[in-house]
């Protein structure tokens, strides 16, 4: 009895309170849950930058109110001159990009996983790849090509190619060991192989290297633009700054983030729907 | 981000390996094909070179008497020197403030799920658009290239750190709150430890990020720097420094990149390979 009570004389002063970080994740925090907390913060960025512009704390020359941005960008997306000029000719070279992205590095990727030399070769290679400034190409081919269409495809491909080439070889390695056993006892040639076992376990990952592929073009053909061409929308942002049309360069951003933020949750969307394993 | 983290994935799966990696010739040959893959695409380059001989296309030889020739000139040198100056201030603000803000916000898993979806957001967009911005506000010179590094370089190590940081296995952590274990003790046990890896591969990808942004930066708005002269020797069309340039940019990336590597090739053999996020 004595025993007890000296315990709990010493135990009570030092109460143990859990850390936050070891409890449970709370479900909701003052009422609402994580996801509305991000659409409340997300608007609350978008106010305070209309309040702020609108009460002139900064000069317009600087920052306009998303509304006015949101309002040019609705007119620009009706103007003629402007789809042609410059919506199109992006929206043209990012899909082709994409296109020879994604095939070239599922074919590269299949070379590596069939090649064990290869593989040796160039993995070291691709770990470092993106370290590499690949847009330091972009002068040589400007001058070998002059500007256009065609130095832009080469570096936006040159970046969007290797993030494809990476995750279809780790799907391709995620094959289970007893599924390329049952294989190869039904002597499945090359071929078959490929078209049976090896497209639809790595359709997951190859899936979710598509969806980088598309952020890396988009980036390349857009950056590209910025830095030297004659059209396109990475090229109106910049014509727009140099000439201090300060309306058409966030209209023209805004319009940007949109169509990136669009193919982005569209192609979540897609993977979403072929994406075996999350059934 | 996700590529990094496959990429070491993919790194330890040697599939069906011949050359068992034990065996010294199996070591001696893995550690020598990527060198002669280098070597033979140098070789094809030389090759065609020779066999085009055309001013648009230098052989390696003529690349690198030109990039020795310009690394003579003070100019040249007074740019390069500039451009490590701000990827390096722009570098170390990327990892410090970049680090501690992730982990930070990782620390509390209902703000991680509360604010990552806005960063994840900022980080998809082609972020190069919004340079103007960083002119407009911060003016033409380093403050608003490096502004902008830091801004390329940051989105991603927040995400991967605070993603690290809040994805650490409930088990220890349960272990730790039954022993009764402070908060500083947590941290420096198991938090740490656990999110290391993760921010060993942060520190090798938001170097690539931040070193692109800037040489497209300074392409962009240069009045010095490495982008600045790749861009001025366009209309000079001297195709042999401009090739030895590109050169030298790609030794100055892949320097610590290779250094970076080995440290987390140790960090994932002593805590753990680090867990993708998407």
């Amino acid at each position: 009895m004595v025993l007890m009570t000296a315990a709990r004389a010493t135990a009570a002063p030092r109460r143990y309170r859990i850390p936050r970080y070891l409890r449970p994740r709370p479900r909701t925090v003052l009422g609402m849950t994580s996801s509305a907390w991000t659409v409340a913060l997300g608007l609350l960025c978008v106010v305070t930058l209309e309040t702020v512009s609108r009460a002139g704390l900064i000069s317009d020359l600087y920052l306009v109110p998303p509304s006015t941005m949101a309002t040019r960008a609705a007119s620009l997306v009706t103007d003629g001159g402007f789809l042609r000029q410059d919506l199109l000719p992006s929206v043209a070279l990012i899909a082709v990009t994409f296109a020879v992205a994604g095939l070239l590095g599922i074919a590269t990727a299949y070379l590596l996983w069939r090649s064990d030399w290869c593989r040796r070769a160039a993995l070291p290679w691709l770990a470092v790849y993106y370290a590499i400034p690949v847009f330091a190409i972009y002068p040589c081919l400007v001058v070998l090509f002059g500007v256009g269409p065609v130095p832009i495809l080469v570096v936006s491909v040159a970046f969007g190619t290797v993030v494809v080439v990476t995750n279809t070889l780790t799907g391709f390695d995620s094959v289970p060991q007893p599924v390329v056993k049952l294989a190869r006892a039904r002597r499945l040639g090359a071929g078959q192989y490929l078209r049976r076992i090896l497209l639809p376990a790595a359709a997951p990952d190859i899936l979710a290297g598509l969806r980088l592929g598309l952020v890396y073009s988009i980036i390349g053909v857009l950056a590209t633009e910025f830095i030297l061409s004659t059209h396109g929308l990475g090229h109106y942002i910049a014509d727009a700054y140099h000439t201090f049309r300060v309306t058409d360069m966030y209209a023209g951003i805004l319009l940007i983030c949109v169509v990136a933020l669009v193919l982005n949750v569209g192609s979540a969307t897609v993977a979403g729907r072929l994406d075996w394993r999350r059934r | 981000m996700t590529s990094s983290a496959r990429t070491t994935a993919a790194e330890t799966t040697v599939p069906a390996a011949s050359n068992t990696p034990g065996s010294a010739r199996g070591r001696l040959l893995a550690a020598s094909a990527p060198v002669l893959l280098l070597a033979a695409a140098v070789g094809v380059w030389w090759l065609v070179a020779l066999l085009v001989q055309s001013s648009v296309l230098p052989d390696p030889a003529t690349a690198v008497t030109r990039l020795v020739h310009n690394l003579g000139s003070s100019r040249f040198l007074g740019s390069l020197a500039g451009t490590l100056a701000r990827l390096a201030v722009a570098y170390l603000a990327v990892v410090v403030i970049g680090g501690a803000v992730g982990f930070a916000l990782g620390l509390s898993r209902f703000w991680t799920d509360a604010i990552s979806p806005l960063v994840y957001t900022l980080y998809s967009i082609p972020k190069v658009v919004l340079f103007p911005l960083f002119l407009v506000f911060l003016g033409l010179g380093g403050a608003s290239q490096i502004g902008f590094a830091i801004f390329s370089g940051i989105l991603p190590m927040i995400l991967m750190m605070a993603h690290a940081a809040a994805g650490v296995p409930r088990l220890p952590l349960k272990l730790a709150a039954s022993l009764r274990m402070g908060r500083v003790a947590v941290l420096r046990t198991i938090a740490v430890p656990s999110v290391l890896p993760a921010f060993t591969s942060a520190l090798r990808l938001t170097f690539g990020l931040t070193f692109l942004s800037l040489l497209i930066v300074e392409m962009f708005s240069g009045v010095s720097g490495l982008g600045y002269e790749l861009l001025r020797t366009i209309p000079l069309a001297r195709m042999g420094d401009i090739v030895g340039m590109t050169i030298l940019v790609v030794a100055v990336a892949l320097a610590p990149v290779s250094v970076l590597r080995v440290i987390e090739q140790r960090v994932n053999r002593r805590f753990g390979e680090s867990k993708e996020i998407s």
